[in-house]
């Protein structure tokens, strides 16, 4: 895309623009690499479980399936919300990225839940090699989730203040990929931590 | 209030739900072998994956698409490298 291209998504629009949004994809490359390091420990890990309990024993899918059902419709809405911003429609677009964020808030209460269940469980994160592994992938998509809250409430408060320019659009629409992201990595989760563990 | 809601969107989402309930089929089933129940969850999880890259992320809809097809594409191998070499060196004991 040339330097003054209008008809290119307002986030596109400056070189800088399409370079953040570049390098972005790049660093989502080295998050894949990261889970996939998490993945391996737990895998092989997984079934190291001492005199602490197995995945079996504590994994409850209700509260996964709310976490599954909840973070896969804010991915949709924030899709939405992008949609509504190239189409001009900033309150709109507003709107569903604070929807976005809301189901974000839930989706870490009901992990947050999670987590002080197994303490009380008595099953710690010292508790056995499994728990290490589990809680160490666990947490650190939980983290990336809690960052991505802070990162785009940020975000939005200056589209309140400046308003939808190539700017703040370019931040939005970066933010954009990264909880898109964070769905997939949860997706893997899903599949191969909560229903491989109760197989 | 319809163009808010673009058609491709929409069914991604509804793929992505869909795709959710086929990997549920994996514990709705009691005595599933555990190769067909590993072959559905990597089936699904991969194509809601490539929902969210294709249909949410919109990874091909510029002209540097080739240089993020590598970026993502080369992450996905050495990440597949990683998770498949430790399970043959630690798990199924080769």
């Amino acid at each position: 895309m040339s330097k003054e291209n209008t008809s290119a998504p307002l986030e596109y629009r400056t070189h800088e623009n399409e370079m953040k949004i570049f390098g972005f994809w790049v660093f989502l490359g080295a998050e894949i690499v990261l889970f996939a390091t998490l993945f391996s420990v737990y895998f092989a890990l997984a079934d190291r479980t001492g005199t602490g309990p197995t995945g079996k024993e504590i994994f409850e899918m209700p509260p996964v399936l709310i976490e599954t059902f909840v973070l896969l419709t804010s991915s949709f809405l924030i899709g939405l919300g992008v949609h509504a911003m190239r189409i001009g429609r900033k309150k709109a677009m507003m709107v569903f990225y604070i929807i976005t964020l809301l189901l974000g808030l839930v989706f870490l209460g009901v992990e947050i839940n999670e987590f002080l269940t197994y303490i009380h469980d008595g099953a710690t994160i010292t508790t056995s090699a499994f728990m290490s592994a589990l809680m160490t992938l666990l947490g650190t998509h939980g983290a990336h989730v809690t960052f991505g809250f802070l990162w785009g409430s940020a975000i939005l408060i200056q589209i309140k203040r400046h308003g939808l320019n190539a700017k703040t659009a370019n931040k939005a629409f970066i933010f954009s990929l990264y909880w898109h992201f964070l769905d997939v990595v949860w997706i893997f989760i899903f599949s191969f931590v909560y229903l491989k563990g109760v197989l | 209030m319809k163009e808010l809601f673009p058609k491709e969107h929409v069914l991604g989402f509804v793929g992505s739900l869909l795709l959710t309930l086929a990997a549920l089929t994996v514990i709705m089933f009691k005595g599933m072998s555990n190769g067909l129940a590993m072959t559905i969850l990597l089936i699904t999880a991969a194509a809601q994956a490539l929902v969210q890259l294709i249909l949410f992320m919109h990874i091909g809809e510029t002209d540097d698409k080739k240089s993020l097809y590598v970026t993502i594409i080369y992450a996905v191998v050495v990440g597949l490298i990683t998770v498949f070499g430790t399970l043959l060196a630690m798990v199924w004991g080769y």
